[in-house]
């Protein structure tokens, strides 16, 4: 064999093994894998919880749609089963929609009327009492849903927080149904909303409660530009 | 020089080269062979294996559910009596506010994601500072709720009633769903109204500190239905 072509031999064998290198390098970049490494252990842990709960509640929902499916099947023929199936369909969904008054127990947070709480800090709550479970809430009595907001709105009186686009005043409640004690837990947590509260001289209380009633919300949303989606056929 | 000379030096290049990325990619994967021997690094092992393992349990799960939704969504086709018919019209509209049913419609899309050059410009700067938080999200999703949108979705992840918006560690999750940036949020309503309001929003703030954010807008923008479980174990009906 020639020496130039030895030369290029040991040069494309150099490249090659680059190349490769390159591409694992990029993989490592890549890999999701390599974001959770880079989490403290207690991180990780707290979303291995999160990821049980939500294993275990989507095995419910797949247990109950499966027993509708399996009634619906069965019910072809029978107007009496078929409604009642989905009668227990909507029911869940109002729930969901906020479209029926709701009970069960829950949390009451309540703002004093000195309070300086802000609608931003409102928001946090909010969000803060579904990542703890929250199945239902209410702001200042009205119903949160889907297309609830949380905002502000400037008056000659000065800013008011408004939900709905209704003005809410101090003294404020809040009322979340779900496991009432994670929903406290959630709230307390170290660095958490109580301590971010406590940090702004915010002082809410809050009350675990047996039972607690959601009103309804006050009209369902009505859309003009969203329409259900009809795949090409 | 001599060809031979050459060649050695290539290979010496190439192999210091291969030490100094297999060196890297050791430290981007965070597993020297020391620590994985160590009983911490086990465990850091066993527990990013579960939670991948559980994600891809809830992938399948959540394939599982659309598949039943599907399916009970071709029922209603049945031809039914005026009564059920009714029933149905009235689920359809229902899962249409719960973000059950696949939506279209004109909207604008935001995009956000971590600034990388400012992070790669100042090393020993805090990196915190360069990446986007659930916060900004949240504050982007609650300008888009205030003008008015129909419906909202991050990365694929539409947005429900419960749908909470989180951070473990630096780890942004929606529905519990862990994202990675660019965080892509599409929202349906009317365009005009919900681009000046993002414009004036978190997005600004981000744009003026150089994140690499932008914003487009759509005829026919098509949002993915909500995937996961809808179970109210507390809450009952008055």
């Amino acid at each position: 064999m020639s020496a130039s072509l030895k030369n290029m031999l040991a040069f494309f064998l150099a490249l090659a093994v680059l190349g490769v290198s390159f591409s694992v390098q990029f993989k490592a970049r890549q890999s999701p894998e390599r974001e959770l490494y880079q989490q403290r252990q207690e991180n990780l842990i707290v979303m291995v919880k999160n990821l049980t709960e939500k294993r275990q509640r989507l095995g419910l929902e797949m247990s109950d749609l499966s027993s509708q499916l399996y009634d619906r099947r069965n019910a072809l023929e029978d107007e009496t089963l078929t409604i009642r199936s989905l009668e227990q369909q909507l029911a869940r969904l109002e729930i969901a929609n906020g479209a029926r008054p709701v009970t069960g127990q829950g949390l009451e947070i309540q703002f004093q009327a000195t309070s300086a709480v802000s609608y931003a800090d409102l928001i946090i709550l909010v969000n803060e009492l579904y990542s703890a479970g929250a199945e239902a809430i209410a702001v200042g009595n009205y119903r949160l849903n889907g297309n609830s907001y949380i905002f502000y709105s400037d008056t000659p009186d000065g800013r008011v927080i408004t939900v709905n686009n209704n003005p809410v005043a101090l003294p404020l409640q809040v009322l979340a149904i779900g496991d009432a004690s994670n929903l406290e837990k959630g709230l307390t947590l170290p660095g958490g909303f109580m301590d971010m509260m406590m940090y702004n001289r915010i002082f809410p209380t809050l009350r675990q409660k047996e039972s607690l009633d959601l009103p309804a919300v006050q009209s369902p949303p009505l859309y003009y530009y969203l329409s259900a989606y009809q795949p090409p056929s | 020089m001599k060809t031979k000379t050459v060649a050695v030096i290539i290979i010496t290049i190439a192999c210091f080269m291969i030490g100094l990325l297999f060196t890297l990619h050791q430290s981007l994967t965070g597993s020297t062979g020391d620590s994985r021997n160590s009983a911490l690094s086990e465990r850091m092992d066993n527990l990013v294996s579960t939670i991948t393992d559980l994600e891809q349990e809830i992938a399948a799960y959540e394939g599982l559910i659309e598949q039943y939704r599907n399916e009970l969504a071709t029922l209603d086709l049945v031809h039914q009596t005026a009564a059920i018919q009714a029933y149905q019209e009235e689920l359809k509209t229902a899962q249409l506010r719960a973000g059950l049913t696949q939506v279209t419609g004109q909207g604008i899309e935001i995009t956000l994601d971590d600034n990388y050059v400012g992070m790669r410009e100042n090393p020993g700067g805090d990196p915190n500072h360069y990446i986007i938080h659930y916060d900004d999200i949240l504050s982007v999703v609650t300008d888009l709720k205030s003008a008015g949108a129909e419906a909202i979705a991050i990365n694929d992840q539409r947005m429900v009633g419960t749908t909470e918006l989180r951070c473990v560690g630096n780890v942004i999750l929606v529905n519990t769903t862990r994202l990675a940036p660019p965080f892509v949020i599409q929202a349906i309503g009317n365009v005009s109204i919900l681009w000046d309001t993002v414009a004036y929003g978190r997005f600004s703030y981000l744009q003026q500190n150089n994140f690499p954010v932008a914003m487009t807008s759509g005829e026919d923008l098509v949002l993915p239905a909500y995937k996961g479980e809808m179970q109210f174990i507390h809450a009952q009906l008055n």
